[in-house]
């Protein structure tokens, strides 16, 4: 008996495993950066599920906001993609 | 009970004065007169909170985990409420603290009069990591413990970087990259513990596994074991992660290596202790404890008989001696538990001692290179005679204090029958000797070389070029030699404070 | 048969972020890419945390004016990984921004972002 409350929280298991593998598989480390915060949102939502949502909240704000926006600003003052 | 459980008002302070004051010089940035008055008045003042302060415990929920007369609160209907985060400031407390106070106080003193510029946020950093420190031997609990760590190991990454040279870049980004991983370690085998126990609280957690035959029975509790002794190694810069606290240590300015030292030798006494109370019942504990300190023992000491410049060779022995001090604690008997501890007090300050001297070294302008620099003899008496008292107490030579500790130590595995660890200890004391007396014939007794012109800008004069050397250093040096004779002579008065300590950790260890 | 449970899901969530973190912070040599990665491995060992303390049917360990305090300390989920995660996540920002200030400076020196030029041993 599967009910949608699993099924939302198997959607969000297998969004944070291709949210992180596809982040480090980029060669354009904007997008990597981008990608590991549609991890956090999918974190975010397993937090709440496993109710911490306070955790919920600042994972949400600091995983997709704060964190890719220092990553960000590293990627604008050096170089924008992977050197061979 | 027989009288009223209170909170101590001393703990308090001696976490939130220093964070206080690294908010404020940070704020004035460059007000160079303002700083230095904050700073050196409320390094001052915590030193007298150390000294003056009684022993007692802070708790935060209200609740305490051991009732000091002997009683426990232990109540199976309150353990879901009970965070029981809980300091305690005991006798080994007072005496480390003060020893930290006493530098903290010379270090700031000696960086402002050396820094050109924006040293605000500079000093902010080295009063943060007087508090992680501070954190870190008082605390009794998971909790605390984490952060403490956590915390203690980013702000070694920003001294360190500080200094701006490359190299000491390099070793701040490394050390960083790797708290990562012995942070996430920490973490989990703190929850771990938590999941087996039930409590944060160490005391609690120790009653707990005691009372309910924990100890050797769960394969849960040497995966949580082996998490420890990964960030305890990682803190304290043994043996398979030494190369990251030698670089580290050499990289940074020669005053800031002080604290950052003192830093970790606490780090290593704490979590040595926390991880000794915790696992004493598990086989095998003690013996990987002790098989880590004399690997780092070893190889920490080997490194330094390679190195060509002071500052290096410095800082492997710093590694080495790091080494003695764990070889007392995992020796797990009261005997060395003592050893260990008063090895800590000792080594904090005659590595302090040898540091300041090279500091001065350096403001001769080129650089600690056995190859660049000689003859400082003749124009500094008295650094030399510094420089040669604390390398006689580091190797243990008997009227100072390195002597006194390394006997206790030789004593205890002697008695614990195990005499090569005695033979190591000896050996360990003969090297530092060889070692340290290659950089110092060099560069203070060998005569002045006339191909070496004293005063060539080397790359490390960038960042402190050609200064006189400041009052206050050999104020600090004569303080701390005063310091290391007196325990030389009379180790009583430091042993008396250790006591205590290594009598609970062996016959109760639940209680803090 | 296992019955899959929001737990287990969870640890194998953590446990698939965990492994991503290591290896990518072990084996890519981008600094970039190694901070990213480091980013990964706090939110997997956050997740284990989290949900080491997940009690089946229970309630959010947040007293609300309407809840039972008789009843909250036995429902509650336990509140020592939550606590020790909050503080996770903010000393996470705190070493990423550390790691992005220290990769920014070293790119400036040496013009590359390959941790194996960059980090090269270099001593005197």
């Amino acid at each position: 008996m599967i009910d949608a409350f699993m099924i939302v929280a198997y959607v969000m298991v297998i969004a944070v495993a291709i949210g992180a593998i596809a982040a480090l598989l980029q060669k354009d480390l904007l997008r990597a950066a981008f990608l590991s915060g549609a991890e956090s949102v999918a974190l975010a939502f397993i937090f709440q599920a496993l109710l911490a949502p306070d955790l919920g909240l600042t994972q949400a704000i600091v995983g997709t906001v704060l964190l890719p926006a220092i990553i960000i600003i590293g990627i604008f003052k050096t170089r924008r993609h992977e050197e061979e | 009970m027989n009288e009223p459980i209170t909170n101590l008002w001393s703990i308090p302070l001696l976490i939130v004065i220093p964070i206080l004051t690294a908010i404020l010089v940070n704020l004035l940035y460059n007000k160079a007169n303002a700083i230095k008055t904050i700073a050196i008045s409320s390094s001052i003042t915590l030193l007298a909170i150390a000294l003056i302060s009684p022993f007692g415990f802070q708790w935060f929920t209200g609740q305490p985990g051991v009732i000091p007369g002997g009683g426990y609160t232990f109540s199976a209907d309150i353990f879901a409420w009970r965070l029981s985060l809980e300091y305690y400031y005991g006798s080994l407390q007072q005496i480390l603290i003060v020893i930290m106070s006493l530098l903290l106080a010379f270090v700031v003193f000696i960086s402002t009069r050396v820094l050109k510029k924006n040293f605000g946020t500079y000093i902010g950093l080295l009063f943060l990591l007087y508090t992680s420190a501070a954190i870190i031997i008082m605390v009794n609990d998971f909790y605390h413990l984490w952060i403490g760590v956590e915390f203690g190991s980013l702000l070694v990454a920003g001294v360190v970087a500080a200094s701006g040279e490359s190299i000491s870049q390099k070793a701040a980004l490394k050390y960083t990259f790797f708290s990562a991983l012995s942070g996430a370690g920490m973490a989990i085998s703190l929850a771990l513990i938590l999941g087996l126990t039930g409590y944060s609280n160490i005391s609690d957690a120790i009653r707990f596994m005691s009372n309910n035959q924990l100890g050797g029975m769960s394969g849960v509790l040497y995966v949580a074991f082996g998490f420890l002794i990964l960030s305890w190694i990682y803190a304290g810069g043994l043996a398979p992660t030494h190369p990251l606290k030698s670089d580290v240590y050499g990289a940074a300015y020669p005053h800031a290596t002080i604290l950052l030292q003192t830093q970790s030798k606490l780090m290593l006494v704490a979590m040595g202790l926390i991880i000794l109370r915790l696992f004493s019942g598990l086989p095998f504990a003690k013996e990987v404890m002790l098989a880590i300190s004399v690997i780092t023992m070893m190889l920490g000491v080997v490194m330094a008989l390679l190195q060509t410049d002071f500052r290096w060779t410095l800082a492997y022995l710093i590694i080495s001696h790091s080494g003695l001090v764990t070889v007392g604690i995992s020796l797990g008997t009261v005997a060395g538990i003592i050893g260990g501890l008063f090895q800590a007090v000792n080594d904090i300050i005659y590595m302090s001692i040898l540091l300041l001297c090279c500091e001065a070294v350096l403001y001769f302008g080129s650089g600690t290179s056995i190859r660049s620099i000689s003859g400082i003899a003749k124009s500094s008496p008295w650094l030399t005679g510094a420089v040669i008292v604390g390398a006689l107490a580091a190797s243990g030579i008997p009227p100072l204090n390195g002597f006194q500790s390394e006997l206790i130590l030789i004593q205890a595995a002697l008695g614990q029958g195990l005499p090569e660890i005695a033979v190591i200890i000896l050996m360990v004391s003969v090297t530092t000797f060889i070692a340290l007396f290659k950089s110092i014939y060099s560069i203070f007794l060998r005569p002045a070389d006339q191909t070496i012109i004293v005063g060539k800008p080397s790359a490390d004069a960038t960042t402190t070029g050609l200064s006189p050397v400041p009052k206050v250093l050999f104020l600090a040096l004569a303080v701390l030699i005063g310091i290391a004779i007196i325990l030389g002579v009379y180790p009583n008065l430091a042993l008396n404070f250790l006591n205590e300590t290594a009598m609970k950790v062996v016959y109760v260890p639940w209680v803090p | 048969m296992i019955e899959i449970t929001l737990q287990l899901l969870s640890f194998i969530a953590a446990a698939i972020l965990v492994i991503v973190g290591l290896t990518g912070m072990l084996f890519l040599d981008n600094l970039i890419k190694k901070i990213i990665s480091f980013t990964l491995l706090s939110d997997g060992v956050n997740l284990a945390l989290v949900s080491l303390g997940y009690v089946e049917g229970g309630i959010a360990s947040i007293l609300t004016p309407g809840s039972s305090v008789v009843d909250f300390p036995y429902n509650a989920i336990l509140i020592f990984g939550p606590g020790i995660v909050l503080t996770n996540i903010v000393i996470g920002v705190s070493t990423t921004a550390i790691l992005v200030a220290l990769t920014i400076v070293l790119y400036k020196r040496y013009g590359t972002l390959k941790a194996s030029k960059v980090l090269k041993g270099e001593r005197k």
